[in-house]
């Protein structure tokens, strides 16, 4: 019996060390295994296209029922999961361990969530984005309706099956191929907290859109209306930790992805929506396949140097080197930019200068340290959006000349010389003359 | 008008001729003393003119120079109150005393100007 817990133990320490070694880390950023929790498993074939677009890019899917009482997103203080995809916005109450702030502390530790509400979305649901700077519609019936920019259907509808085409304009959000089809949506929308600075609308409604019940009389004004209303936007973390909050469970749909949409107004049919490469290029970015930057081999020396001083004098040249990459889903490549700029710091930015690259991911600058000496920091601060943020600081002490390092004998300051031993001579002269001057 | 400026001018002219007067009447070592505060303070104006010309670069190397004439005629100064016969106040004080006074500042003076030069 002994034998046997032992051997289990045994068993399950491997796996999990295997699972450990397969999974997201700062080398290999892109996450690897990913929990989905589902209402219902017919959503597994129902948006079978986008989970199979994931498990192609090599993602491991776990589905479960959000009400499975095992469901554990870490155990032994481990996280068994990279990224968490929440299809379930009816569920009130999750099973197993899993509520509000489990799920926090999984973003809070770096991981990635999707969350995709309807017009169903439970309060835990709303919650959640609350806690993330979303706000959904309060008015638990309220959907967003346009009948400015409506996709045309057979049937002239309510209208809440929007064609939504006011994308962010990001590359590094969306992919470099531009989305040309509308984006089907039908759900509904938030507002972005506006005391949080790190949430983004990524697809916003028309100006003509409102939030509110379809199928009531709107007898006063909608509290969300116009391009104000987000249908999807992003988070990302301080921690770089990413987040994805969609107002429409169906916008991942193979329904969604394999309509044809016609925006009202406008003769343009396109046979297939713009929901799939949407959906794919936003699903890479959140799983750091795109925009997840590093920054190593961090160097510095006197302009000439090639070694490392552990001190610098005031007025010295010197020369900053650093290295960023981008993480492409298979390997880091050069990241180019023309906006990386370096500090020379002590309390306030001495020297803020934008750095030059080579092209192949090296950026350089040089610059004369001030004519200040104390503490400083070579600092960068790349913050951008989409992109993870770099935070690079080195301190490095400046000192003043020594004495002997000062110039002599300088020509300018002969005259100061000469009046000096001159006023020494005349006061020998002076002691002369006055002794024996009797 | 032309008579008010004649008397403006004698009035200068009685006032030179009495200070010259006076001042020929001031002994010989207090004579050599004032000598040697005019040439200290004369070389120190030159060396500020000097700067106003050239910027203040080797700030060091002019303040000691500028200091060491200003020093050296200071002390001069304190030399003659206290050698002046006239003056009650140091008649208890003998003039080699306040000789050896005046040697002794000036040698610290120009220790303090030698290192402050370079």
């Amino acid at each position: 019996m002994a034998n046997f817990s032992i051997a289990t133990v045994f068993i399950a320490s491997i796996s999990l060390l295997l699972a450990l070694t397969h999974s997201f880390s700062i080398e290999n950023p892109t996450d690897r295994r990913i929990l989905v929790l589902v209402d219902d498993l017919a959503l597994k074939s129902s948006h079978s296209i986008f989970f199979s677009s994931l498990q192609a890019r090599g993602f491991e899917l776990d589905f479960k029922l959000s009400d499975d009482p095992k469901i554990a997103l870490q155990r032994y203080g481990q996280h068994l999961y990279d990224g968490l995809i929440l299809f379930s916005p009816t569920t009130e109450r999750f099973g197993g361990s899993l509520d509000v702030a489990a799920i926090l502390d999984f973003v809070d530790s770096g991981k990635d969530l999707i969350v995709a509400a309807d017009a169903n979305a439970s309060d835990l649901i709303r919650n959640i984005a609350a806690e993330c700077g979303i706000d959904f519609d309060e008015d638990q019936s309220a959907v967003v309706i346009d009948h400015g920019s409506y996709a045309v259907s057979e049937t002239e509808g309510d209208h809440t099956l929007i064609a939504a085409d006011d994308l962010i304009q990001s590359d590094v959000l969306l992919g470099s191929t531009k989305i040309e089809a509308p984006v089907l949506f039908k759900g509904i929308g938030h507002s972005l907290n506006p005391a949080n600075s790190l949430v983004v609308k990524v697809l916003s409604a028309s100006p003509s859109a409102y939030s509110a019940n379809p199928k009531s009389k709107l007898s006063t004004p909608p509290s969300l209306s116009g391009s104000s209303i987000s249908l999807v936007s992003v988070v990302q973390a301080r921690n770089n930790a990413r987040v994805v909050f969609s107002g429409s469970l169906d916008l991942f749909s193979n329904k969604f992805f394999k309509s044809p949409v016609q925006k009202a107004g406008s003769s343009n049919k396109h046979a297939k929506s713009g929901n799939e490469q949407f959906v794919t290029e936003i699903s890479k970015w959140v799983f750091h396949e795109r925009g997840h930057l590093k920054a190593v081999n961090v160097r510095h020396h006197r302009v000439g140097e090639t070694e490392e001083p552990t001190i610098y004098r005031i007025n010295d040249d010197l020369e900053y080197l650093v290295e960023i990459y981008e993480w492409s889903g298979s390997s880091w490549e050069p990241y180019v930019a023309n906006d990386v700029q370096i500090q020379f710091y002590m309390m306030s930015p001495y020297v803020l200068k934008t750095m030059s690259t080579d092209k192949k991911g090296q950026y350089v600058v040089s610059f004369k340290v001030p004519d200040v000496y104390g503490v400083f920091q070579f600092k960068v601060e790349y913050q951008r959006l989409g992109y993870t943020s770099l935070s690079l600081a080195k301190q490095i002490p400046v000192r003043p000349f020594r004495h002997n390092e000062y110039e002599r004998f300088i020509p300018t300051a002969f005259p100061y010389y000469g009046a000096s031993f001159s006023t020494m001579a005349g006061f020998l002269i002076f002691s002369f003359v006055y002794l024996y001057s009797k | 008008m032309g008579k008010s400026t004649a008397t403006t001018k004698d009035d200068a002219q009685a006032l030179f001729r009495s200070l010259h007067s006076a001042y020929s009447a001031t002994p010989t070592n207090l004579k050599i003393i004032d000598l040697y505060v005019v040439f200290a303070v004369f070389t120190a104006l030159i060396q500020v003119g000097y700067m106003a010309i050239v910027g203040s670069f080797p700030f060091n190397s002019f303040l000691s120079g500028v200091l060491s004439c200003v020093g050296t005629a200071v002390l001069a100064v304190c030399l003659r109150i206290q050698v002046n016969k006239e003056n009650k106040e140091f008649k208890d004080l003998p003039p080699e005393r306040a000789f050896a006074d005046f040697v002794l500042c000036n040698l610290v003076l120009h220790l303090v100007i030698m290192n402050f030069l370079g």
